[in-house]
């Protein structure tokens, strides 16, 4: 075959997502960030704004420049099960679970969703690269793997009026339950999951398609307050729906490079998704270990007095001991609580949950402050309401 | 429901196997060996040549197995027979004789090197008695803690180990710890000028693996050679009875052996070991099994699923590329070699003329290529122990054959491997090309598919610094026990490794005991 001699321009820097076009015309704070390589917008007008519009109205969420891959042939079932900790025998066609992945030393490679197409067709959705991982799990297995990443762009819709949005824009969704995903039409995958924790969705499209979508729900969406929203205001979201963030409230542990600083499932607290009864899975044996030896640390939800967001602060015991630290602090606007993630060594955040403190320290005009305040673990999300699981999700 | 129930399987009746089986056995556990060939022994085993002509199927000589391990097997009256001396056959005719730790010409004349010779020679058998201590157990590993009775048991072995290494003497210890990671090459010519004497040495530190004797490592395989001093010695009654004797051994322990078929499935449920389906269809109910397949085979017989994705990962790049062919001919009469009596005739003759020989011998191999001049071992164990035809065997291994040569095995190639073996043995018995009645060549492909071996290789995974002690045949499963609680590695892919021996399959035994499986 002749060589192709013109010469092509690899773009330098961040690269623009599918989405971008539409995103780059309604930025008017230009505040960008990098995520995974793709220029993703942190705030396109004001924090407070998004936030707001995500828990009252409609809001679409570039997420394009998450991994997706497909894994599909007759065992891709049993592949993906000796992969990640949970029983994907029990996911059914057409629904979607939160999955957690590790390493053979039980440590969490990353979490995401897997989506079930049919018996032997999967999607798996994730933030950290993946691709030669699955190769690896899929060796000896009769399966084929694909990264769909670049192939496939997708939005978030996120908010009390997402559902009246879409049907509007003509997709018969009523039907959908939380964790439900379907082909709506072809080539359109919606599935009823998201990162805010209230009613929402997420759309999976071809690239090349991905305008004419954004323009179709944008047009259904004036009625219903649509916006377009940054990473900033998710993340008070997901904080308040207690959902984790790779490589903020745990390390992934192929992005580590020191040793022990991964984390396993039962301590970031998921050991309900850990069925250690499905035969072996990764790390199984080293989770078992864990499980009868000890955990090292306890990953907990928190509400901390005052009004000052802890994000990063030291946590005491009795005022002295150090004993952990908050890995994802925010004010909430909705719950009208300091609220966060903290990392705590055990037995701190299992046996002993009383008499907890964390340092914060407050800068104002030129002067830094130090103050030590109460801080109380709860084992319930901040923000949980009633409509994010009503089918079908009431009109508005 | 299960055909027949034991404490443990045994899967290979290879020599590994039927020691595992035979200790297994004498500690009052009931067990079982499945062999899949119609005959017991793996690599040690006795072949019909035709016409009632009898040699070794592959390996030929033992040189490796320890004094106090015979005895615990029954394998003393086997290994009752004299030691072998070794010739480094010359191309000047001024052949190089060893044994033990003398070296000297064929001729009777003495050898320039003889001086240098002995003090490498006594030198490498005290590293070696070292190593050989580690080789005794499951290698080191001390994660349970102090308080861990096991983790104690080690600490004291290490301890002895530690003091020995203290006996050895400052100046000494520091030489072991240069010459451990280093290669034969320089080694040995540091201490000798090059020909046939440093030829011969070299060619034992690379036999069996993929390297030559410049390769890093080489230092280290030639100790393990030398780990139960390294005198060669022709079982008695052949390299078949040796196994025989093993398998005896163990059926009069207990065991029961069944041949003509193979495992085809290790059964796992809910993580532990509950049987195996032979080839046959039969069933076996054990909580136990010891394979001395290959690991990568043993793990596909138990399932990947049932292995974490790195261990896998590792089986798949675990380097076992086999580089020894085997040649037996069939002779009508014995051929001679100027200035070589009887006793030198029926020794261990190699083919190693220089340590730059050696070397050339592996360049080809690289390249999967089949080279003219690879290094040989020759013995005519018809010698000692006379055929009942009244014919002679000449058993060969050919060192540095390709598994499979680019564009893989035709009768040009194998015939062009015989070929470089008769050729250059022709150089020095004129007369053994017309003598040749019969040639059986088993090239790595051959043994592979013979026996399981992974790339027909020696050892079954290559001696190299990164696949020994804890690291054999890979990271994470060093001591015998295999992912799967229940399965355990008894062959010569687990620690020590590979040659006739006895210790892997002893050692797995011992530790599946002493882990409390069954
Ligand atoms: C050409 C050659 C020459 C050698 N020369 C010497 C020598 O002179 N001296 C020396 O000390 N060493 C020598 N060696 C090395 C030595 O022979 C081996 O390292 C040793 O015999 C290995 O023993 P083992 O029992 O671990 O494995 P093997 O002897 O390979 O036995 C494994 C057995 O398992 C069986 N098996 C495999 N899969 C299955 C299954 N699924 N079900 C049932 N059975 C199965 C095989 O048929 C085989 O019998 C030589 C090796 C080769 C290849």
């Amino acid at each position: 075959m002749p060589r192709d001699t013109q010469a092509v321009t690899v773009p330098l820097g961040a690269i623009a997502t599918p989405f971008h076009p539409r995103l780059e015309a309604l930025s008017t704070a230009k505040q960008w960030s990098n995520w995974a390589g793709f220029i993703s917008p942190a705030v396109l007008d004001t924090v407070e704004f998004e936030y707001f519009a995500i828990r009252n109205q409609s809001t679409l969420y570039d997420i394009s420049p998450m991994k997706k891959y497909s894994i599909t042939g007759p065992d891709a079932e049993r592949m993906l099960n000796r992969m990640v900790t949970r029983d994907v025998r029990k996911l059914r066609d057409g629904r979607v679970g939160y999955v957690m992945w590790c390493d053979e030393e039980g440590m969490v490679i990353d979490d995401g969703t897997l989506f079930r197409q049919s018996g032997q067709a999967f999607r798996l959705c994730c933030q950290e690269p993946m691709y030669s991982w699955l190769l690896d799990c899929g060796w000896g297995f009769d399966v084929e793997i694909r990264d769909d990443s670049d192939a496939v762009a997708a939005l978030a819709l996120q908010g009390p009026t997402s559902f009246s949005l879409l049907s509007d824009a003509g997709f018969e969704i009523a039907d959908l339950k939380p964790f439900d995903w379907r082909e709506v039409e072809p080539g359109l995958w919606i599935s009823r999951t998201g990162f805010t924790g209230d009613l929402g969705y997420e759309l999976w499209v071809d690239r090349a398609v991905a305008l004419p979508l954004w323009d179709r729900l944008w047009q259904a969406g004036q009625h219903w307050g649509i916006r377009a929203v940054g990473y900033d205001a998710v993340n008070i979201c997901r904080i308040e729906a207690g959902f984790l963030a790779a490589r903020v409230d745990f390390q992934a542990v192929h992005a580590t490079e020191r040793l022990h600083r991964g984390r396993t499932p039962l301590e970031l607290g998921f050991e309900k998704l850990v069925h250690f009864d499905k035969g072996h899975f990764n790390g199984r044996r080293a989770l078992l270990k864990q499980r009868d030896k000890g955990l090292r640390t306890h990953l907990c939800k928190i509400d901390i007095d005052g009004f000052k967001p802890a994000d990063g602060a030291l946590i005491y015991h009795r005022k002295r001991r150090e004993v952990g630290h908050v890995t994802s602090g925010v004010w909430s606007p909705t719950a009208k609580r300091n609220i966060g993630l903290a990392e705590l060594k055990a037995p701190y955040g299992k046996s002993i949950t009383k008499d907890l403190w964390v340092e914060i320290y407050v800068f104002e005009e030129g002067v830094w402050d130090k103050r030590i305040v109460p801080l109380t673990l709860t084992d319930r999300p901040f923000y949980q309401p009633a409509r994010a699981r009503l089918t079908p999700p009431a009109a508005f | 429901m299960s055909d027949l129930s034991f404490d443990a399987v045994v899967i290979g009746g290879g020599h590994n196997g039927l020691v595992a089986a035979g200790t297994l056995a004498r500690a009052g556990k009931s067990v079982c060996v499945i062999e899949q060939s119609d005959h017991l022994g793996g690599m040690a085993s006795s072949v019909d040549l035709g016409d009632g002509v009898v040699g070794p199927l592959m390996a030929h000589l033992v040189f490796n197995m320890d004094d106090k391990i015979a005895k615990e097997l029954g394998l003393r009256d086997s290994l009752q027979s004299d030691p072998l001396p070794s010739i480094s056959l010359a191309p000047d005719g001024w052949h190089v004789v060893m044994e033990g730790r003398v070296a000297r010409f064929a001729n009777g004349r003495p050898h320039p090197d003889a001086n240098a010779y002995r003090d490498l020679h006594d030198r490498l058998l005290r590293y070696a008695a070292l190593l050989s201590q580690l080789a005794d157990r499951s290698p080191p590993q001390f994660s349970g803690g102090l308080s861990d009775l096991s983790t104690l048991r080690e600490l004291a072995a290490m301890a002895k180990l530690g003091i020995d290494m203290k006996r050895l003497g400052k100046a000494d210890l520091r030489e072991f710890l240069r010459v451990i990671l280093s290669n034969a090459y320089d080694l040995v010519l540091d201490e000798m000028s090059d020909g046939p004497l440093a030829g011969a040495i070299c060619a034992d530190a690379v036999r069996g693996n993929f390297v030559g004797p410049r390769s890093p490592g080489t230092v280290f395989t030639l100790m393990y050679r030398m780990g139960a001093g390294g005198v060669p010695r022709l079982p008695k009654g052949g390299m078949g009875q040796l196994s025989q004797a093993l398998g005896r051994a163990a059926e009069a322990a207990g065991a029961k052996i069944i041949t003509g078929t193979g495992v085809s499935d290790i059964e796992v449920k809910d993580d532990v070991i509950t049987g195996v389906t032979l080839s046959d269809g039969r069933q076996i109910a054990t909580r136990a099994v010891l394979s001395s397949t290959g690991p990568m085979c043993t793990a596909q017989l138990a399932g990947v699923e049932n292995f974490d994705v790195e261990a896998v990962r590792r089986l798949r790049n675990m380097r076992a590329k086999g580089t020894v062919a085997k040649l037996n001919l069939v002779l009508r009469d014995v051929p001679r070699i100027d200035g070589l009596d009887d006793r030198l005739m029926a020794g261990r003759l190699l083919v190693a003329p220089s340590a730059e020989a050696v070397e050339q011998s592996f360049n080809p191999a690289k390249y999967g290529e089949i080279g003219p001049r690879p290094v040989l071992e020759a013995v005519i164990p018809t010698l000692s122990e006379p055929d009942q035809s009244g014919a002679h065997v000449m058993s060969i291994t050919i060192q540095h054959v390709p598994h499979t040569p680019d564009g893989g095995w035709d009768m040009v190639g194998r015939e062009r491997v015989i070929a470089s073996a008769v050729d250059q043995l022709e150089m020095h018995m004129p007369d053994l090309g017309s003598q040749i009645t019969q040639a059986h060549l088993l090239t790595p492909a051959d043994i592979e598919a013979a026996t399981g071996a992974p790339g027909g290789h020696w050892h079954h995974a290559e001696m190299g610094i990164d696949q020994i002690l804890n690291l054999r045949p890979i990271n994470g499963a060093g001591r015998y026990a295999f992912a799967v609680p229940g399965l355990y590695l008894c062959g010569a892919g687990a620690h020590p490794g590979g040659d006739v021996t006895g210790r892997p399959g002893r050692n797995s035994a011992k530790q599946l005991l002493q882990d409390g499986v069954i």
